[in-house]
């Protein structure tokens, strides 16, 4: 009896010292403030699962940055360095990430993930501890609705306007050359439908009658039946709100039914490159329509080192629109940090980008109150084999504008 | 009526590709009950050894079929003798969480070795079809529909045909029995999941061609094809067949007179009723729990 019960005693003061222990390990490592050590910025991306595609290109302008910073003498005099966890495109995981990047791992500075979908769940984690947060995308309007005020996107438009400014030259043709009629279908995603209900809305003000309009999840893999009843509808132009994988499909499929409408709009599947056009083929890559944030011929600040750093770390090739946007949110928060001076008052970093503009190779990024930028995006169009920009004009590197497959519009 | 002619057309072409993807789930899960959840994941592999033979070789991925099926018969058999059949026979759940587990190391391999960006295998009749009148049939879905036809009955004759389908078989529906009479049970089995994933050495290859494809993509097939082979009766081959061309139909009809966000939900609101009114699924066998050594 009395051995049983030292026995027990002793196993308690064994449990009590095992969760005295583990409660010191979780205690969050205390950040480096304006120590000497490396400036560690957290973030969590979708290397795997369906977003993997731009997740691994944001990671890859990270590094980027990462690199040529470090070459440049650091932040602050200091070497940086990134914590970079896979949310594996799932909005459960990317939220207990950002936890655990502030909360366990205490990062000094965060940057967002990829995607309006994981950046909105993410986000509400940043502003809930006080971090800055900046996110390479995250277009989606529910962004910024939520009275939150250390978010800050680091394109030149949210989604509703992406396609504003290739809608607005569709419309200002004339009559007997307009589309007379369009359809919009679109993926189920925070960041597509807004896309295209904002062309919508401008073409529709000018007259261009919408006969199709419809949602699809993200995991339809046959757009066959959707495809024939666009067809069907007699659409003249399609704007389609689309990531990748469905993107490509959609076009797929059009080919199949023997569709070919004057004009089609992809919003962010044209823009990946390479990738898009081993998926639809050079041939389908004609004419199409994107919104793009970035053009490797821009002559904006820093550019042309970006796209060398980024051809000698990996393997020469031309770096993807994602990775020129996570590029573009690094260089952000630099210039919010170098500005103020210090990393730890993530409030006077928040107050200083709402007063203030930051050049970057997307161009000259600004904010309202609610982190949303101002501006517009550029409208592109494949063409030769080559994603060109056709708006605004000031921009364009292509003079022409062309029909989807071929021929002048 | 021409649309639902075509909508009909485009189903059963859909139907062909996943009765194809089936067909060695429901193999491996009648003659060994386990429910292959990485099954998806080998597909998708499958689909990458497609892309490179494609890629270094310029091989049509029809040519490559048999390359990958014997590719992916070994597979099956490495994974079925170093994982599998250590939990065979034990509860579902051990061989649910083994096999879920394979298709994330079979996503990180897929992922380290080929990268985590999309592939494509585009060939002439990737984008071409068949006109028939006012119907369009894509040619790749066609191809796909015939390759089907073709490996599913090669399938079936050598269940029926062959000793070693024999053998199959007798596990299948008495393994006590089939012990007793000498059938090797073990070899049986690692034969069974060996030849359930060389199914896909088709499939996969298919795949390649219809749909762009990354190592994550094994999660968006998976829930389909569980959900056909229960619709279908687990075990039965030609219930996968006709549950697969349910689902295939459904969708595509859920799609042209729904909504285009309604046919990943209404092919499982079928699966419901079915399963409320005949829960051995359309041709499984209800059997006892006594009678099943």
């Amino acid at each position: 009896m009395r051995f049983t019960s030292a026995l027990r005693g002793v196993a308690t003061v064994a449990a009590l010292a095992t969760v005295g222990l583990g409660l010191a390990a979780c205690t969050p490592d205390a950040p480096s403030g304006d120590g000497d050590g490396p400036i560690v910025i957290g973030t969590s991306l979708p290397l795997t699962g369906d977003f993997s595609e731009g997740g691994t290109n944001t990671q890859q302008g990270y590094e980027v940055w990462k690199a040529i910073t470090n070459e440049n003498g650091g932040l602050l005099g200091r070497q940086v360095d990134f914590k970079v966890y896979d949310d594996a495109s799932d909005q459960n995981t990317v939220v207990s990430d950002y936890t655990q990047l502030i909360g366990q791992d205490g990062v000094d500075l965060v940057l967002g993930s990829q995607s309006s979908l994981l950046n909105i769940p993410a986000s509400a984690i940043a502003e809930r501890e006080g971090y800055l947060f900046i996110c390479p995308s995250c277009g989606s309007g529910d962004m910024y609705n939520r009275g939150f005020t250390k978010i800050f996107f680091s394109q030149q438009s949210v989604a509703a306007n992406q396609a504003k400014l290739f809608a607005e030259w569709i419309a200002a043709l004339p009559e007997d050359e307009r589309p007379a009629t369009a359809a919009y279908p679109s993926l189920d995603d925070p960041f597509a439908g807004p896309v295209v209900d904002g062309a919508e809305a401008i073409l529709s003000a000018a007259g261009v009658e919408t006969v199709y309009k419809d949602v699809y999840p993200a995991d339809t893999k046959n757009f066959d039946s959707i495809v024939a009843a666009v067809r069907d509808s007699g659409a003249e132009m399609v704007v389609q709100g689309a990531q990748f994988e469905d993107g490509v499909n959609f076009l797929r499929s059009m080919n199949r039914a023997g569709y070919q409408p004057d004009i089609l709009f992809q919003s962010s599947s044209p823009t990946y490159g390479d990738q898009y056009l081993d998926g639809v083929g050079q041939e389908n890559t004609e004419g199409v329509f994107f919104a793009a944030s970035y053009t490797t011929q821009a002559a904006t600040p820093g550019n042309e080192e970006f796209i060398a750093k980024y051809k000698e770390l990996y393997d020469g090739a031309e770096p993807p629109e994602d990775a020129a946007d996570g590029y573009a949110a690094a260089q952000v928060l630099q210039a919010a940090v170098e500005a103020v001076g210090s990393i730890d008052d993530q409030d006077a970093l928040a107050d200083w980008l709402h007063a203030n503009s930051v050049d970057t190779i997307l161009g000259t990024l600004s904010w309202n109150e609610d982190g949303s930028p101002k501006g517009d995006f550029l409208i592109g169009q494949w063409q030769g084999g080559v994603a060109q920009i056709v708006l605004p004009a000031d921009v364009a590197t292509s003079d022409e504008i062309l029909r989807w497959r071929g021929g002048a519009l | 009526m021409i649309s639902l002619i075509q909508t009909l057309i485009l189903g059963v072409l859909v139907g062909a590709v996943y009765a194809l993807l089936a067909s060695g789930l429901t193999l491996i899960f009648g003659v060994m009950r386990v429910i292959n959840l990485a099954h998806g994941a080998f597909a998708i592999l499958a689909a990458f050894l497609t892309y490179t033979l494609w890629s270094w070789l310029g091989l049509d991925p029809l040519l490559s079929i048999p390359i990958v099926t014997v590719a992916m018969f070994a597979v099956g058999w490495v994974v079925y003798q170093l994982a599998i059949r250590h939990v065979r026979g034990r509860h579902v759940s051990m061989t649910v969480l083994l096999t879920f587990g394979i298709s994330l190391v079979l996503e990180g391999v897929m992922g380290f070795v080929w990268g985590n960006t999309s592939h494509s295998v585009r060939t002439d009749y990737t984008d071409a079809s068949v006109q028939l009148g006012p119907f369009f049939l894509p040619e790749a879905q066609l191809i796909v529909a015939i390759v089907a036809v073709v490996v599913i009955g090669l399938l079936y004759l050598v269940l029926q045909r062959t000793w070693a389908g024999r053998a199959i078989r007798a596990a299948s529906s008495n393994e006590s029995g089939a012990l007793l009479v000498g059938v090797s049970v073990s070899s049986v089995a690692a034969l069974t999941f060996a030849i359930g994933t060389a199914t896909l050495g088709a499939g996969g290859a298919m795949i390649s061609v219809i749909y762009p494809f990354l190592p994550g993509s094994h999660d968006q097939w998976i829930a389909r094809l569980l959900a056909i082979v229960v619709l279908g009766g687990l075990g039965s081959l030609p219930g996968a067949i006709v549950g697969a061309l349910v689902i295939g139909v459904g969708e595509m009809l859920a799609t042209s007179y729904i909504g285009a966000s309604w046919p990943v939900a209404v092919p499982f609101l079928v699966i419901f009723v079915v399963l409320v009114l005949r829960p051995q699924g359309l041709m499984g066998t209800r059997l006892r729990e006594d009678a099943v050594a």
